[in-house]
């Protein structure tokens, strides 16, 4: 029996120790330039509706949780942040009609939910606040069937037909509400059994203490997303400095105490 | 028993001979890196900004990912394609040579030899799939345990079906510059019409579809078994499925299983 030889797979090893070497290489090489050029203009430019409270408030004091967050992000990335108000920012539920162009913005803030129809248009970088379908009534419950609901179906991208089908296929009558007074406007009507709306929606509203409850819609049925900060598709190399930055952002602490302030917990089950 | 482990021995021979002569030859190490790095670096990123989401300009691309993260998946599959079908020429190889001749005179059955042969195939074919998951951090691709295990695991089957595929080729072809001209002309089309290197809307009924292409084209990508093998991987890496999720892993499994009979029929005729 021959004894085997030595470095019978040297050959084989080092060739695969110079193509996994080289393609190692090439995964560091920057897709793009995206954030050099934010770099090199020293700022970075954000899309914000007018008001999304408590995410954009539109009160300079106080401005809101997305916009604290971008200012704690652009300073981890040494840029200045410069925020763009646009109202055609949530005008219409999909954000293609949002009409947002590069020269206007490199991050939307204030409202995107990270749901696949917001990705089908943007790269998002999920925040903690979180999202979803929720009811409100004076019973915590919702009404019979061949009851009435209001429903605000809101710009955030959350499932609207899913919404209806759900409405529908329960026996309620859904009564459309343009804009958040007209659905508090709604929920004053005694024929009215309860609402329906985004959670930031109805966070929003000013119900009297005690006479209303919040809940969300079953788990099952309507999933809870995160609300996201919005990057163009393709500028991967920004993309990436910018969830490193929260990451860091969140590591240090500055994350929570933005939270805090703007008292972003999830409401709870009921 | 000791028969079983003699036969076991011989099927290993022969798959570590295949496993040996691969990572011996450079050449075919070059082919493993280059493809993923012409596809990736240059047509992903080549092609990203056309795929980019903006509002201005006419954007049909509404996938919730970047054009190089839809890209990434299909280029694995590409390696794996050229790898498995050219590993035919070892079988060619072997035949013009006399080996094959001196290894099926020998007391392991035909079916074993072929099963030995394949498996070293589906074994590099796998690895040269495998080589392009290096360059997963370039498209922003994150990959956890248990997809990188369902991932390889739907590799190597797509490897062995088409390993199969090259034996039966190349039972059918007596040259090698006969083959070298054959697999091109099966892998490229096979390729391109699996929906690689663009989506079928999901969303979209079989009418828009064929409104949005041209209905031949929708056929073509339809009966191609490659583009459920791209979808079964597009569905464990990035999560995007343009079929019903066990559409791919059915047809890969159905792929292997009819491809090796095949193989093995044609194998018996040598």
């Amino acid at each position: 029996m021959t004894p085997p030889r030595r470095h019978r797979w040297r050959r084989a090893a080092l060739n695969f120790l110079v193509v996994v070497a080289l393609l190692v290489a090439a995964s560091f090489l920057p897709p793009d330039t995206s954030l050099r050029d934010r770099q090199q203009a020293g700022v970075i430019k954000a899309c914000v509706p007018p008001s999304y409270p408590p995410l954009v408030t539109g009160d300079p004091a106080r401005p809101g949780f997305d916009i604290e967050l971008l200012e704690a992000i652009a300073r981890e990335i040494g840029l200045r942040l410069s925020v763009n108000t646009l109202t055609s920012i949530g005008s219409d539920f999909n954000p293609r009609n949002w009409m947002l162009t590069r020269a206007q913005c490199d991050i939307i803030a204030g409202g995107v939910a990270d749901t696949e129809q917001t990705r089908g248009f943007l790269q998002t970088i999920p925040t903690p606040a979180q999202t979803g379908w929720m009811a409100v009534s004076r019973t915590g419950e919702l009404p019979e069937r061949g009851g009435t609901v209001a429903v605000l179906p809101g710009t955030a991208g959350l499932d609207r037909v899913k919404l209806s089908t759900w409405v529908r296929a329960n026996g309620w009558t859904a009564r459309g509400t343009p804009s958040p007074a007209q659905f508090q406007a709604a929920l004053d009507d005694p024929n009215l059994g309860a609402g329906i709306a985004e959670r930031f929606v109805i966070d929003s509203l000013h119900l009297e203490n005690g006479n209303f409850k919040r809940f969300w819609l079953p788990e099952q049925d309507f999933p809870r997303y995160r609300m996201a900060l919005g990057l163009w598709k393709g500028d991967q190399t920004l993309k990436r400095a910018v969830a490193d930055a929260l990451d860091r952002v969140s590591k240090s602490g500055v994350l929570a105490s933005i939270e805090k302030r703007y008292d972003l917990a999830a409401p709870p089950e009921q | 028993m000791n028969r079983a482990i003699t036969l076991f021995r011989g099927v290993y021979g022969v798959w570590l001979r295949e496993i040996t002569r691969a990572t011996r030859d450079r050449s075919q190490m070059i082919g493993g890196i280059s493809r993923p790095l012409i596809w990736l670096l240059v047509l992903g990123v080549g092609l990203n900004p056309y795929f980019r989401g903006e509002v201005f300009g006419e954007v049909k691309y509404v996938i919730p990912f970047t054009y190089l993260q839809f890209l990434f998946p299909a280029v694995i599959v590409l390696n794996i394609m050229y790898t498995s079908i050219q590993f035919a020429v070892s079988v060619i190889w072997d035949r013009e040579f006399g080996f094959l001749r001196e290894v099926l005179v020998s007391p392991m059955p035909r079916s074993l030899i072929l099963l030995g042969k394949v498996l070293g195939g589906s074994t590099v074919a796998m690895i040269h799939g495998g080589l392009v998951l290096i360059l997963a951090r370039f498209a922003d691709v994150t990959l956890g345990i248990d997809q990188m295990a369902m991932a390889l695991g739907l590799m190597f089957a797509l490897s062995f079906g088409l390993t199969c595929f090259g034996v039966v080729l190349a039972s059918r072809v007596r040259s090698f510059e006969g083959f070298g001209v054959f697999s091109n002309t099966v892998i490229l089309p096979l390729y391109f019409t699996s929906s690689s290197i663009f989506p079928l809307d999901p969303t979209l009924s079989r009418t828009q579809t064929a409104t949005a292409y041209p209905e031949w084209l929708v056929f073509m990508v339809q009966i191609n078994p490659i583009t459920y093998a791209v979808d079964a991987l597009r569905g464990t890496i990035i999560g995007f499925n343009q079929f019903p999720p066990y559409y791919g892993p059915a047809v890969i499994f159905a792929m292997a299983a009819i491809f090796f009979v095949w193989a093995l029929i044609g194998f018996r005729r040598q």
